[in-house]
């Protein structure tokens, strides 16, 4: 799949502005669902400005890893701190912190009963208690530099995988939020549409936006990535630099997996 | 095959063929009798079969109802003795005042029908176009309407608790108006044109709310000098009756089943074991006991419950209990909703921040209501036929009345009539809100 997507502005690695300050630490993470162990240990810190880029077979607990980072799930285990509030069974604020991480789905989730600019003015309005006109200015910023300011009226129905992507990002912008967290975001989609969703995330790396992104999409890895983990079995099995993942990968595992995905 | 014309060389280029008309006999109103009605020698017979029943019962009908009817009789022996096998739609006549607002005093039934333009008043904005604050009206129709009513029905002394909410009614009865009116012409809100005349506009938007305070203050201040010695004599609920006690329980209960079952709905999903398990042990309960049981504990056992000094009437009692049984089934139709809006919506309301209840309200829902209009309706419906019930427990609803009708010793033996008028009337209701659910839902569809 990644020799099909070509990522406009070429291949090379674009300059990351990464602070020393600590926005996301996963401390020993464990989490169950049920009896079933789905991380295990996890350790993790990630930068302000950093970008990772998480992979791995499917099932191998990914998006658990990064829903617990807005506590759509929960941990039982361990300690998950997300701008120096830790996570626990009694953060009081958890919907302060939701409002500062934004996501990305595999599936969209637009409301699909609101128009394309009212899914966007939705949070800052009931979230934030912004007026209205200052919501929809801001939704049109966003809407423009996702590239879809006139179907700003539309029905997320009318649009298509890509442009409803388009808008699920931009809506999440509205909120201005520190992190950005994408779940898969291109795997719904038709592959020529893949391109103009990984271009909006590219364009938003390079605004020094800190990103966590669950994909197999290796161009778009190659190019963005300051760190790129493989996952397996809910445990963190290699973490690497990309050019060293994908030329030179440490354990068997990884070289199994990125052989797979490559020889398709 | 798309035609196609060599060019010089060897590109070939595509020209789609223009589109023909079918062929007549499959389109018009002869293609559609063919296609339909006779396709073949069989559904030709089938088809003069069915038109000749449908004659022969329409003919029947016409022959009883109208041909044959009686409209001008004193008795029911004198519409037999003027037309033996026609329809005595006199004695329909005469009892037509009771059948409507049953033993209610002839002197007082105004206040009956202004009760209702009231509520057709308080709701027809709601089908306005491009009007704002619908929500906040729908809301003062179910705060403040009910106190309003209540008093013009039942009448008598105003303790201070009615006075307020009566005098409270009528004053946001007539700033919902003045909204409207000041919306239509000036395009913007009462609120905003309040603010601009009081020459607030230019402050805080925070201190945006005074002026609107201060002009409802002072619209209160009129009402209670135009209203606060206003009384009307008290009518007994043992009078009320007929039509207009149907449509009083039926609104009631459709009024209070949607909220009520929403919130039973959403406590069944709740986290909480306690509040989970209470709704879901009331929910079960009264579904699976008939209504009449229902309303016959509400009038004999609910008393047991109350204080001693603290009785309600029996249709207050029964009232209370049609709205605990309706509210329990659309719980059911409310969960099936909620249901069907996919796990992805909650997960994305949450994801932004927005608390349970914005998201309920604001995402989960419209959505779920959206979905639920078919069965919402045809519940409703059921609502309002099964408030027929209440006559077993002595309420001179719409059905006794009409049975009454054939008691009367002068009427004696009127029974089919009634019974047919009565058919007719709830069939306009029924099919009325059938009708309007069907728009809606289409109305809903295109902005999908
Ligand atoms: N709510 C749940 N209850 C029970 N098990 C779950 C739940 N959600 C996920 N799982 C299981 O946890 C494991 C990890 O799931 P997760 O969704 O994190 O995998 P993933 O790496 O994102 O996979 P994919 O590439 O398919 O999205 C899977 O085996 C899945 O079946
Ligand atoms: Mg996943």
């Amino acid at each position: 799949m990644s020799e099909e997507v070509v990522l406009s502005g070429g291949e090379e690695h674009i300059a990351s502005a990464i602070s020393e300050e600590v926005v996301i630490t996963f401390e020993d993470v464990n989490k169950w669902y049920g009896e079933f162990h789905v991380l295990k240990d996890i350790n993790l810190s990630v930068r302000k400005g950093e970008r990772i880029v998480i992979c791995g077979p499917s099932g191998s607990g990914k998006s658990t890893l990064i829903r617990c980072i807005n506590r759509l799930e929960p941990h039982q285990d361990g300690h998950i701190v997300v701008n120096g509030v830790n996570l626990d069974a009694n953060v009081k604020n958890i919907d302060a912190i939701r409002s500062d991480v934004g996501m990305v789905f595999q599936s969209f989730n637009l409301f699909p009963h609101l128009t394309v600019v009212e899914n966007c003015t939705l949070a800052p309005m009931w979230v934030k208690k912004m007026p209205l006109a200052e919501a929809e200015q801001i939704a049109m910023k966003y809407l423009e530099r996702v590239k879809i300011p006139e179907q700003a009226q539309k029905y997320p129905g009318q649009l298509s995988g890509g442009q409803q992507q388009r808008v699920a990002i931009a809506r999440s912008l509205c909120m201005n939020p520190s992190i950005m967290l994408f779940d898969e975001p291109t795997s719904a989609l038709d592959p020529e549409m893949i391109s103009e969703v990984l271009d909006v995330m590219v364009e938003l790396a390079e605004t020094g936006m800190t990103m966590l992104c669950v994909t197999h999409e290796m161009a778009f890895a190659k190019k963005v990535a300051d760190r790129v983990i493989f996952m397996d079995f809910g445990e963190i099995v290699e973490e690497n630099a990309p050019d060293e993942f994908f030329g030179n990968a440490k354990v068997d595992r990884t070289q199994l997996f990125l052989s797979q995905i490559l020889a398709h | 095959m798309a035609s196609v014309e060599s060019q010089s060389g060897d590109v070939i280029v595509f020209t789609p063929k223009a589109s023909k008309p079918p062929p007549p006999t499959t389109v018009g109103v002869l293609g559609w009798l063919r296609e339909n009605l006779f396709y073949s020698w069989f559904s030709a017979i089938v088809t003069f079969a069915a038109l000749y029943l449908i004659f022969i019962t329409f003919a029947a009908l016409y022959q009883w109802g109208i041909a044959d009817a009686v409209w001008e009789a004193e008795s029911r022996r004198q519409c037999l003795d003027a037309s033996p096998h026609g329809a005595c739609w006199a004695g329909i006549i005469v009892w037509f005042n009771g059948i409507i607002y049953g033993r209610f005093p002839l002197d007082e039934q105004w206040r009956v029908d202004l009760g209702f333009i009231l509520l057709v008043l308080w709701l027809a904005p709601f089908w306005f176009p491009r009007l704002t604050g619908k929500i906040g009206i729908g809301i003062t129709a179910v705060v403040f309407y009910p106190f309003l009513a209540g008093y013009l029905f039942a009448g008598g002394e105003r303790g201070w608790f009615m006075q307020t909410m009566v005098l409270l009614a009528v004053t946001v009865f007539i700033t919902n108006w003045l909204h409207i009116v000041v919306s239509m012409v000036t395009g913007r809100s009462l609120r905003e044109w309040v603010v601009g005349v009081t020459g607030f506009a230019d402050k805080h938007e925070r201190l945006h709310k005074y002026p609107m305070l201060g002009f409802q203050g002072i619209v209160l201040i009129g009402v209670y000098l135009w209203l606060g010695n206003w009384s009307v004599s008290e009518v007994n609920t043992n009078l009320w009756g007929g039509l207009f006690l149907t449509l009083l329980i039926s609104v009631l209960a459709i009024v209070t089943a949607l909220p009520g079952g929403v919130a039973l709905a959403l406590a069944r999903r709740s986290h909480m074991p306690v509040i989970r398990v209470s709704a879901i042990a009331f929910i079960e309960l009264f579904r699976s006991v008939p209504l009449i049981t229902v309303l016959f504990m509400a009038v004999t056992m609910m008393p047991l419950f109350l204080p001693p000094d603290f009785q309600l009437n029996k249709l207050v009692q029964a009232i209370i209990g049609v709205c605990l049984f309706a509210a329990a089934y659309m719980a059911e139709v409310v969960r099936g909703g909620l249901q069907a809006v996919p796990n992805g919506q909650y997960e994305a309301a949450k994801a932004m921040g927005l608390t349970y209840w914005k998201s309920m309200n604001l995402i989960i829902l419209p959505q779920a209501l959206k979905l639920m209009i078919p069965n919402i309706v045809s519940n409703f419906l059921g609502l309002v036929k099964d408030t027929t019930l209440v006559s077993i427990i002595g309420l001179y609803d719409m059905l006794l009345m009409l049975k009454a009708a054939g008691q009367n010793p002068i009427w004696i033996g009127l029974h089919t009539e009634p019974l047919v008028f009565g058919a007719i009337v709830y069939f306009i209701l029924c099919f009325a809100m059938s009708q309007y659910s069907q728009a809606l839902e289409r109305k809903l569809k295109t902005t999908r």
